[in-house]
């Protein structure tokens, strides 16, 4: 070990030299990107509107007031991007040239994001602030095609929404595309198909069973897939490593009593708990995270209080106490920062299994509701008849790169941390 | 080692309690009353009487009229609330629409309107102060009291009734407010007065039913018959072929009996006889007397109805005064033992798990044994494909380590350790059942139409053909992560001291690797042994779900569907009580084979 290397300096080097988990680094990356920027990529409401009343931007103001609240955290992400990013490049730059040779500092700026984001959602609190929708319940494809001609608007990428129906064309296949006019039984005549400026758009990975674009569901889907992975890994983590750093640190009634309650959670099959108290408690986004947040922490908990028995033992605990430290201060500063990679290991493995855990729960019908976007319901959907196979294949094939990019990361992650492992 | 085992053991006792604990939780956060939903019925006013008795009875069953956690209410004063549940019992909905309305306004107008008003906001009617200041809601308030009046006193139960008999038998109530009371009665009390004996009778009935026919005999003595000397002989004989008689054959020849003969059987009863003849008397007596006691009144009962029904219930009073008055010990002993929670693990203690709540009132343990029939071979298939592949495998990619066929067994094993099994179920359904691309599999079920028919060579085959997928998927998951673990735990042992020296004695690679090495990299793999059995009998939801077999994991989630909390508490429980059993086999199994770990710091360090 070279001196002035951190502990993460180090981790971070023998991550690098694994190429899988840098390429699902990226991966991951791109992943977060498409949910991040997913109404720039599809939305069925346009930039930007023009017509004889006038020049309306519905699309920025449908940006603070999305039907899900899991979009609205995403769509700030989106507004605070580019700014974060020019002070992260400028902040980047003159690191480097101050200080030529060393890493960058990885987590505070992913900190630095976080904060922008909250920050930016305290100011929108502030009344007058947020831009209010006053176009909710305008349909702008609609009214565009009616005044064809007199009309312009310019659309996202892909200009269906993640809830718009379609009843024209249910269950179509990839790259299905509406006929603009289709003959009419009774005269023969040709009669024009087309209700909506988008309807010639191709649905480029199909419809559901009412018309809703499924690639556009499964870029939305993604939010939520992220979110609750997130988030429940996050709930369980801080839950898992406090108490399990408790019972370690303290020991004696306080160990015995958290370490039965360890026990008896792990108990229960996890799948089928969280199955329960999601069907007892009802079905919502929110529901599924904290309990999933809930059921989880046992494991990082143990985890945490083995790698706190150890390390209590050793000389600077006792060097840290000689200088007066107090017992909460020895225990978080000093003991848990040296106890974290076992938790830390863990963590991806987690996110990887609570997508999973969310996507079988609607899967099962107890997740999130329609006309929510999820990939566990297209799935479900697709169940219900397998002849409509894109249903089935594309979710099935994004859950798969979702979930193994993520399992590479802990791989990377756990050979990176423990050598003994790595053989 | 065997203080090891006791301290595991008696480790078990904390860790059973907070199963039930958990259980207990879980089922509190059922939302609304799960046996009202169960009933179907909306709300207490779209009930008939039948669908009402029915859901008290299973109330009572279930304990769910009792406190959550401690029960105090031996020691409560309830005559108070007694009274004012009966005033409001007698009361019809524009009366009490009408006292609502000077409540709201001017309490001190109705005699004790504090009192009233305190009782009324008790009841826990939601947002009762807001819907009491508003005129246009009193008569939808008036309904919601009378409703909840009626749950207060099936809630309070037996304890109610020495408190209202008490106030029945004061000459300062009014008719009214006694008609009120016993309908308060009727509610906290379900079949007041037993006339016949149980199935098997015993001698502790006698003297409730007794003493339940004497009190109807004395009113009825006068009015009845007396016998001539011929007719008691004839009765006497016939009385004796009847007790004679096997159950069925009693119960038809009941049929056949006189009204007249009433007397006969009265004094049979009351009189000096065996268990038997008082059995065969009180079930003749039930039959020839429709109504022996008057225990409900009309709402415009006279006088003289009411002060009989009022005796009746005082009879009924004196008659199960040990369980109104228990002794002082009893009544601090129920604090702690009659309440929800303790009712609720004596039952998963002694494993009653009543019956389904469900339409068919199927028996839970019924319902759970034949969905392990279906999904325990099916695991148990898995399980072994699941260990024959991924141990080789592991040992394989260990002992060539770093060459080209451990890197293609490691990226395999990595790939499907991240398939979901319900994704890989789906796609598995969609290319090789559905019939668009292959259809070499049948889409669901495990057997053939008409299955039972077969032959058993074939019956065995169909079997087979159905369950190959489902095996499939149940295994990809568990395959991965055991394999991996395998290939870890060799390498491990292959790194270690003795197998240099195993090496340098020049003995074999194969007897290095199959003598020496996989017997220790086999130990830590044991440990995965604690997963085996509950998986065994726990099932898979979501595979079960796709693939449409009715096994433990259907099972779960139908109950869950179906809002079956019994079904559901009994699988919670009996899942978590096999993981710990599981665990224990583990860790004991462990130490029985390894013999590196010493006994004493199991315990502390696990």
């Amino acid at each position: 070990m070279t001196a002035g290397q951190s502990y993460w300096q180090i981790v971070w080097k023998q991550f690098r030299k694994n190429p899988f988990s840098v390429g699902s680094l990226w991966v991951l990356a791109v992943l977060f990107l498409l949910a991040i920027f997913a109404p720039v990529l599809a939305s069925n409401i346009p930039f930007f509107y023009h017509d004889e009343r006038g020049t309306a931007w519905p699309w920025f103001r449908a940006l603070f007031n999305p039907e899900q609240a899991v979009d609205y955290w995403f769509n700030l992400a989106m507004v605070a991007f580019f700014p974060w990013l020019f002070g992260v490049v400028v902040h980047a730059v003159r690191y480097r040239r101050r200080y030529p040779g060393k890493l960058l500092p990885v987590g505070k700026y992913a900190a630095a994001y976080v904060l922008a984001i909250l920050g930016l959602a305290c100011l929108l609190m502030i009344p007058g602030f947020r831009p209010d929708n006053r176009y909710r319940a305008r349909t702008f494809p609609e009214e565009e095609f009616a005044r064809q001609g007199r009309a312009r608007a310019v659309y996202p990428l892909i200009p269906f929404g993640p809830t718009e129906q379609d009843m024209d064309s249910p269950v179509k296949p990839p790259f299905y595309r509406k006929p603009q006019f289709i003959p009419n039984p009774d005269t023969e005549e040709q009669v024009l198909f087309w209700r909506k400026s988008n309807d010639g758009f191709p649905h480029i990975l199909g419809t559901d069973d009412v018309g809703r674009d499924v690639l556009v569901r499964m870029i939305y889907g993604l939010r939520i897939s992220l979110t609750v992975g997130f988030v429940a890994v996050g709930i369980y983590m801080v839950i898992g490593i406090v108490l399990g750093a408790i019972a370690g640190y303290y020991g004696g009634f306080v160990d015995i009593l958290i370490s039965r309650i360890i026990e008896v959670i792990m108990l229960f099959p996890a799948f089928f708990l969280i199955l329960t108290l999601v069907g007892l408690l009802g079905q919502s986004i929110y529901i599924i995270m904290v309990v999933i947040g809930l059921t989880g922490w046992p494991t990082v908990a143990r985890l945490i209080r083995g790698e706190v028995l150890k390390q209590r033992n050793l000389d600077y605990v006792a060097a840290a106490r000689a200088t007066g430290a107090t017992n909460f201060r020895v225990l978080f500063w000093h003991v848990l920062p040296n106890s974290l990679s076992p938790a830390m290991v863990a963590a991806p493995f987690g996110i990887a299994g609570a997508i999973i855990t969310e996507a079988g729960l609607s899967l099962l019908g107890f997740g999130v509701r329609l006309p929510a976007p999820s990939w566990g319901l297209l799935l479900r959907q697709g169940s219900e008849n397998y002849h409509y196979w894109w249903l089935v294949v594309f979710p099935s094939l994004a859950m798969f790169i979702t979930v193994t990019a993520f399992n590479l990361v802990g791989n990377g992650l756990r050979d990176a941390m423990d050598p003994r492992l790595r053989i | 080692m065997w203080s090891y085992i006791v301290r595991r053991l008696l480790l078990m006792i904390p860790t059973l309690f907070g199963i039930t604990v958990v259980s207990f939780c879980i089922m509190q956060l059922a939302p609304g009353d799960p046996l009202l939903i169960q009933l179907g019925a909306t709300g207490l006013a779209g009930q008939t009487t039948q669908t009402r008795e029915a859901y008290l009875i299973q109330k009572r069953d279930l304990k769910l009229d009792r406190p959550l956690l401690l029960n105090f209410r031996y020691f409560r004063d309830y005559s108070r609330a007694v009274y004012w549940a009966g005033h409001y019992r007698a009361a019809n909905e524009s009366q009490i629409a009408a006292e609502l309305a000077v409540l709201a306004h001017d309490p001190e107008r109705l005699p004790k309107g504090q009192e009233r008003l305190a009782f009324l906001r008790s009841l826990g009617i939601p947002r009762f102060r807001t819907r009491l200041e508003d005129p246009a809601e009193h008569g939808r308030l008036a309904q919601a009291v009378a409703a909840y009046v009626q749950v207060f006193c099936e809630d309070l139960g037996h304890h109610g009734v020495p408190f209202a008999v008490r106030i029945l038998q004061s000459r300062d109530v009014d008719r009214q407010d006694k008609i009120g009371l016993i309908h308060a009665l009727n509610s906290m009390v379900v079949e007041p007065f037993v006339f016949t004996y149980s199935a098997h009778p015993r001698e502790e009935e006698t003297p409730y039913v007794v003493g339940a026919w004497w009190l109807w005999w004395r009113r009825a003595e006068s009015t009845t018959r007396p016998l001539t000397s011929t007719e008691r002989a004839e009765l006497e004989s016939r009385f004796h072929a009847l007790c004679q008689m096997s159950q069925n054959q009693l119960l038809e020849e009941l049929d056949y009996l006189d009204p007249q003969t009433v007397r006969f059987f009265a004094e049979k009863l009351l009189g000096d006889s065996t268990l038997r003849e008082k059995f065969v008397a009180s079930l003749a007596l039930r039959r020839l007397v429709r109504e022996p006691l008057r225990l409900d009144v009309p709402a415009d009962a006279p006088k003289s109805l009411v002060d009989e029904v009022a005796e009746n219930w005082m009879a009924h009073y004196q008659l199960y005064r040990k369980r109104y008055e228990p002794s002082a010990l009893l009544r601090v002993a129920y604090v702690f033992t009659d309440t929800q929670y303790a009712h609720m693990v004596w039952r998963l203690v002694t494993f009653q798990f009543g019956r389904s709540a469900t339409k068919t009132r199927e028996p839970v343990a019924t319902k759970i044994w034949n969905a392990v029939i279906v999904s325990a071979p099916l695991m148990l298939m898995a399980e072994l494909v699941t260990y024959l592949i991924a141990i080789p495998a592991g040992i394989i990619a260990a002992v060539k380590r770093n060459t080209l066929t451990d890197r293609a067994i490691s990226l395999t094993l990595f790939l499907l350790y991240s398939i979901p099994s319900f994704v890989a179920a789906m796609l598995l359904l969609l290319f090789f059942c559905y019939g668009d691309y292959l259809k070499w599999f049948p889409m669901i079920g495990l057997h053939s139409e008409g299955a039972e028919n077969f032959p058993w060579p074939r019956y065995l085959l169909d079997y087979l053909w159905h369950a190959f997928l489902p095996v499939m998927c149940l295994s990809l998951f568990s395959l991965a992560g055991l394999a991996m673990y395998a290939r870890t735990s060799m390498l491990e042992v292959i790194s270690q001291d003795y197998i240099r020296t195993a090496r340098a004695k020049g003995l074999s690679e194969f007897t290095v690797i199959f003598k020496h090495a996989l017997r220790n990299a086999l130990i830590p793999i044991l440990t995965l042994f604690s997963s085996f059995l509950p998986a065994l009998l726990g099932g898979s939801v979501l595979v079960e779900y796709i693939f449409g077999i009715h096994g433990m994991g259907r099972l779960s989630w139908e109950s869950i569907e179906q809002k079956d909390y019994p079904t559901l508490m009994a699988l919670i429980y009996i899942d978590a009580i096999i993981v710990l059993v599981s665990i224990l086999l583990t860790d004991i199994l462990y130490v029985l084979v390894d013999p590196r770990i010493t006994f004493s710091a199991q315990g502390e360090e696990k």
